[in-house]
């Protein structure tokens, strides 16, 4: 460990260490700008230049570029150094436009800081300023590149961090360019990471341009809702509406970045659609009042046909306080419920993965960089989890190798290998890896491949390369996915265990508290099975609770015959939704984003969101265009929005004395109530990850199901499989207008073979129909993908819940050419 | 020929065509090559060339032998050779000339280099300017694969090595040997600090031995005849070898010139060169391409070599001499060269990207009677604070201007005093 002085100050730090973070741990900030420890050290910039005094290095040098070594004296005050740093920036300052008064980064600028705080007050050059065009980058991104400094993190990021090649340097000398070769929207869906990184304004915010300054935004940490992995993001909010969200460091979830699906998604908390209005029977009432009548109509049910005739619906995007609410309250009356999956597929899945993460096989989104080998089983990171992409380029970057088994035609920005296996044959083909991971185990020869599989030699050279590998880490996901592969691959990564490989397991679960979801849902749970519920007339009242069930539930004809059957329909949510309209009763909830609340993510993470601004209608909506609003009112719509847990303790709460404060008792002690594994929200296990292991033994694996549905794969059906794209699936996300201008049109995908046989053509415009219903959409042939599969976006532009299932066995002549 | 010194590389040269494979052959050529193929192993052609002190002819002077004993034994396969013909220093014409004078000294030059170091693929990386020259290479290299100098099996022996020639992107940063490796990979030619060194890790993380044209071209003159031999061509004990000398500017005979290491400048000048034109003064001179400071009339008599320019400060570079006489003005000279290197920065650094156009700025005002007084602290300092760039660009591109200050402080001052260019 070598020992060093900086400034007179002794410090002691590992090896390989640049001076330019020995001197942070000192609290010595030494100016940079193309040094960001993201993406290392590249010394371009110059601003970091130091004096070493004494030791093996001698001379101005850049703190970026040198290793802390044993006996040296570095001082960052010597007036070379500072010279040299003054001169730096007046260089950089030389044709910046010193547009701050307009700039969206004034406030929080890299430049802005370093240019004062280095001393460069008087401009000496008299020649003129270079200037550059700008281009437009799509919704997201604002261009303004006669403000660069040309540091190259945008460039080095873009390419090297994300793997994208649509952005970068163009030219030399002082005219050298970032930006694309044409004008365009970018192709990453990381780009606005651009913003948070590049030490000045040349990107910056689209959304949110000229909505403030730093220090006019509320501001709060938060964390993202958009998919299972909890990336964590700074949140602003102005006059009653989120402006924008950024990166917040998490070493070990999302390091730096984020994805543009969690950078822009949070729309919906501003819609003008959202529901701020409390209804009782389709009128507009006061917020008691629909409570109160909520309240009479659910005991009116119960009266009439016992408890058990009400049913609970939650959601996966709830945060643990409303879902241990939920539970709760089911249980103290008893309810049915609650349930939050959609069906029994994805509640068999999500417990399966939950019950198999025990804590010794969990990996941190942070600590996936660091794997070798990589095994991605039936996910489509980038599609279902951005984030998880980017680590995984990371970690090839660094020499891992990432192999992924999916039927999808899986896209990621690194070089990977890809099998593009069936869905009714994944079970098979990873039997057949455990079976080789066994006889390598006993160093027995393999039997002959078992499968009718006419190439598995890939699969023998990936067991090879696993039992080799230190730290292999196995991804699997759970949505196309049955049981049977979820626990597959946990006994995957315990056979890679016996071969002593650091072997991890990485589940992606569907929604953001999904890992909570699982420890709330009751014995028989899914959305799925309360319909059924339904259906059979035992269930008469239905509470939802912040789950659009029109948007999600994958089958809508039953769905709405479902709720027609209902005495009573009470939806607790912030989501506008056509469920909404056959409500008996709304209730107006608060987003993530003013209740704040705590969230487990996928690897069983506690995390706490802040509540950042109080609910109300934005300025922008109830002002009616003008600024500051004329429309003066004591009243401002939408305040009234209680927190989810509130509108359900409202709701339910006894009103004779004794037994309220019983329950109230009960409700305050629903958090701790709610599992074994969630000790407490003490901040102190923020952060932490859950004890799984105490989430029990309960393994709904079903054996047979999916090597049922092999059998069945024959040559005349095909598999429909509904999938999730990075933009346009995801329910929240699709509502905001700057994501749905990135997003791609829905269409369904299928291996061009097919195309061939079916007589179809690529780009042609199809008519999908099943038992329940029908959907047209174009076509595309795509040869990366499985044959014997249909893919068709869950995209918000398309009726796809008329189909009736998210994975379907269908004959192939229902699909046909047609509008 | 107007000097009676031995000619070595350009012995043969033609007034209008190349020296053919055959012609090369008859005077001996391709000898050296027969010879270390069966006799020396490759680390006995190491040996000779550290022995015969051959320094590198791009500019740099690092010792060849030096060079190629850092590609360890056990590096693996493939290394390459990279021949640096992106001559655009300017003034300097040097390796154009040979070029179209002896192909087949370079072509065998590189065989014996790269099997000193066993390496695989040789690449000829040539500036796009030099069109024929390039063409010349690709048949010359044609031509010496039939006859057995190149590809499988040169000379029946075990040893394979063949040669491409790729033609540059066109910028001056190109040349600099990290950015020349970086554009062979079809990155953007960036400099690029070591370590790792080329000869570790150039391209493609392989092992990679970079020399110039003339550097090359001295390899198989130096294995004929031994390295006392080519140390004994210089005039000075420290020198070794000939140079091959652009004279350009304000002389009755402009040219290139195959002359001893260590000549007088001032014998060059004359002899070769005829005198300064049309009677004129010496005034000053640079003496090896733009990188280098301004030797004036004080050095007059100097020896050549890249010791005795190093001692007065200066650097030999490219052996490409501009000469200035007493009718120039040296502040407009000056604003030329600043001219160029503010153009052909490649961008990555900030004092290299921004300094020269901020000097050319101030050359250009004093130049044209708006400069300041003020104008001369800060250039010292900025020129100063160049040299903390991020390669060796930026404190070549400064050699000038900062010469400039130093010896021609009155003239610019002459400027700014009268607000205009006294030659003017």
């Amino acid at each position: 460990m070598p020992k060093l002085t900086i400034d007179k100050r002794e410090i002691e730090v590992a090896a390989g260490t640049k001076v330019i973070v020995a001197a942070e741990r000192l609290g010595i900030v030494i100016p940079r700008f193309c040094y960001h420890p993201a993406l290392g050290s590249v010394g371009a910039c110059r601003a970091c230049a130091v004096a070493f005094l004494e030791g093996p290095v001698k001379g101005i040098q850049m703190s970026c570029m040198v290793n802390a070594m044993d006996g040296m004296v570095v001082s960052t005050t010597d007036p070379e150094a500072v010279d040299f740093r003054r001169h730096v920036i007046e260089w950089l300052m030389l044709h910046h436009p010193h547009d701050c008064p307009v700039c969206d980064e004034g406030g929080h600028c890299l430049l802005q800081d370093t240019t004062i705080a280095g001393g460069h007050g008087l401009r000496r050059y008299k020649g003129t300023k270079r200037t550059h065009r700008d281009q437009y980058l799509g919704p997201l991104v604002q261009h303004e590149m006669n403000r660069c400094i040309q540091c190259y993190r945008c460039a080095r990021y873009y390419q090297e961090y994300t793997g994208y090649r649509d952005l970068g340097v163009m030219g030399i000398g002082s005219r050298v360019y970032f930006g694309r070769s044409v004008p365009g929207q970018l192709e990453s869906p990381f780009a606005g990471n651009l913003i948070d990184i590049c030490p000045t304004g040349v990107y910056t915010d689209k959304p949110s341009r000229y909505m403030g300054r730093r220090w006019d935004f509320q501001r709060a940490p938060s964390v993202c809702l958009h998919c299972s992995l909890g990336c964590n993001v700074t949140v602003s909010a102005r006059y009653r509406q989120v402006v924008r969200l950024e990166a917040r460091y998490n070493r070990e979830v999302n390091g730096y970045f984020i994805c543009d699906r969690g950078r822009y998604g949070y729309a919906y908390t501003n819609a003008p659609d959202r529901p701020r209005q409390a209804l009782a029977a389709g009128r507009i009432t006061a917020m008691d009042e629909a409570v109160e009548h909520g309240r009479s109509r659910l005991r009116e049910t119960m009266a009439r046909s016992g408890s058990q005739s009400v049913a609970v619906i939650a959601s996966s995007r709830s945060s643990l306080e409303t879902l241990a609410t939920v539970k709760q309250v089911c249980r103290l009356h008893p309810w049915r419920g609650p349930a939050v999956t959609q069906t029994r597929r994805e509640a068999a899945n999500l417990q399966t993965a939950v019950a198999q993460l025990k804590p010794e096989f969990a990996v941190s989104l942070g600590a996936i960089t660091a794997a070798d080998q990589v095994v991605v089983l039936g996910a489509d990171p980038l599609n279902e989890s951005p984030m998880l992409a980017l680590s995984l380029r990371q970690a090839q970057r660094q020499g891992g190798q990432v192999t992924v088994i999916d039927p999808r035609p899986v896209s990621l920005p690194l070089p990977f290998d890809h099998q593009a296996v069936h869905p009714s044959r994944l079970p098979a083909v990873m039997d057949r890896i455990i079976t080789l991971l066994g006889h390598r185990l006993k160093s027995t020869a393999p039997p002959a491949t078992a499968i009718a599989e006419p190439d598995m030699a890939w699969a023998e050279a990936l067991v090879r390369q696993l039992a080799a590998s230190r730290r292999a880490v196995i991804v699997c996901g759970t949505d196309i996915t049955t049981p049977d592969e979820i626990g597959m691959a946990a006994a995957m990564a315990k056979a890679l265990r016996q071969l002593d490989t650091e072997a991890k397991l990485f589940y992606t679960l569907m929604g953001a508290n999904a890992f909570t979801a699982a420890l709330t849902e009751s014995p028989d749970p899914s959305i799925e099975s309360i319909l059924e519920q339904i259906e059979s007339g035992s269930v008469r009242a239905l509470l939802v609770v912040e789950q659009d069930l029109w948007q999600c539930y994958p089958d809508r004809v039953r769905l709405q015959a479902a709720l027609d059957r209902l005495d009573l329909l009470i939806v607790m949510d912030h989501v506008a939704s056509p469920i909404l309209d056959r409500a008996d009763c709304v209730i107006p909830t608060q987003t993530l984003y003013e209740a704040g609340g705590h969230w487990i993510n996928q690897e069983g993470r506690l995390q706490n969101a802040q509540a950042v601004l109080k609910a109300g209608e934005p300025i922008a909506i109830s002002g009616q265009g003008n600024h500051p609003p004329r429309h003066l009112s004591p009243r401002i719509s939408g305040t009234e929005a209680m927190t989810a847990r509130a509108a359900i303790t409202a709701l339910v709460r006894p009103e004779d004395r004794p037994q309220a404060e019983e329950f109230d008792r009960a409700m305050e002690a629903a958090v701790d109530a709610f599992h074994p594994v969630i000790i407490s929200l003490d901040p102190r296990h923020i952060g932490r990850q859950v004890d799984s292991d105490a989430v029990g033994g309960t393994n709904p694996v079903s054996q047979t199901s999916s090597r049922a549905a092999a059998a069945d794969a024959g040559r005349d059906t095909i598999t429909l499989l509904m999938v999730d794209w990075t933009l346009g699936t995801e329910a929240l996300s699709s509502q905001a207008v700057a994501l749905t201008e990135s997003e791609q049109n829905p269409a369904a995908r299928m291996h061009p073979r097919e195309l061939e046989a079916m007589g179809l053509a690529h780009g042609q415009t199809i008519a999908i129909t099943t038992d329940k219903g029908r959907i047209a959409l174009p076509l595309l042939a795509d040869d990366r993908m499985a044959g014997g599969v249909l893919l068709i976006p869950r995209h918000h532009q398309l009726d796809w819940q008329v189909l009736g299932a998210t994975r379907l066995e269908m004959d192939r002549d229902r699909i046909s050419a047609g509008t | 020929m107007t000097n009676d010194y031995p000619q070595i590389l350009l012995k043969n040269r033609k007034p209008d065509r190349i020296n053919t494979l055959e012609e090369y052959r008859q005077n001996g050529g391709y000898a050296a090559l027969r010879d270390i193929l069966a006799r020396l192993t490759p680390k006995q052609v190491q040996e000779k060339l550290l022995d015969a002190v051959l320094l590198g002819r791009g500019g740099a002077g690092f010792p060849a032998g030096k060079k190629v004993v850092t590609v360890a034994d056990d590096a693996p396969h493939p290394r390459y050779v990279v021949c640096n013909a992106d001559e655009m220093e300017p003034g300097t014409f040097k390796d154009r000339v040979f070029l179209h004078a002896e192909p087949h000294m370079l072509l065998e030059g590189m065989v014996i280099a790269a099997y000193s170091i066993q390496a695989d693929h040789g690449i000829i990386f040539i500036r796009p300017e030099y069109e024929s020259a390039a063409r010349i290479l690709e048949r010359e290299i044609n031509l010496a694969r039939k006859a057995g100098f190149l590809g499988e099996h040169i000379l029946g022996s075990d040893y394979c090595f063949d040669i491409v020639v790729h033609r540059s992107g066109g910028r001056y940063i190109c040349g600099e040997v990290t950015a020349q490796l970086n554009a062979l990979m079809g990155r953007r030619p960036n400099p690029k600090q070591p370590p790792p060194y080329a000869t570790d890790k150039g391209l493609w993380e392989l092992p990679t031995l970079a020399q110039n044209v003339e550097t090359l071209a001295c390899i198989p003159q130096i294995i004929q005849h031994g390295a006392q031999w080519f140390k004994d061509l210089a005039l000075t004990p420290e020198a070794a070898g000939t140079k091959l000398f652009c004279v350009s500017g304000k002389v009755e005979r402009p040219g290139c010139y195959e002359l001893p290491l260590g000549i007088k400048l001032s014998e060059i000048i004359e002899t070769c060169c005829g005198g300064i034109k049309n009677g004129a003064r010496f005034k000053a001179c640079l003496p090896g391409g733009a990188s280098t400071g301004f030797l004036t009339a004080e050095h007059y008599h100097i020896a050549m070599d890249f010791d005795s320019l190093k001692k007065v400060g200066n650097r030999l570079g490219t052996g490409a001499v501009m000469v200035f006489d007493h009718h120039t003005c040296m502040v407009a000279a000056t604003l030329n060269l600043a001219e160029f290197f503010a153009r052909e920065s490649c961008g990555w650094c900030t004092p290299c990207r921004e300094g020269f156009p901020y000097l050319r700025d101030l050359l250009w005002r004093i130049e044209n009677g708006t400069g300041e007084a003020d104008f001369i602290p800060m250039m010292r300092t900025m020129c100063a604070h160049m040299w903390k760039s991020y390669c060796a660009f930026a404190p070549g591109g400064v050699a000038s201007i900062e010469s400039l200050l130093h010896h021609f402080e009155d003239e610019v001052m002459a400027h700014i005093h009268d607000k205009r260019c006294p030659f003017k």
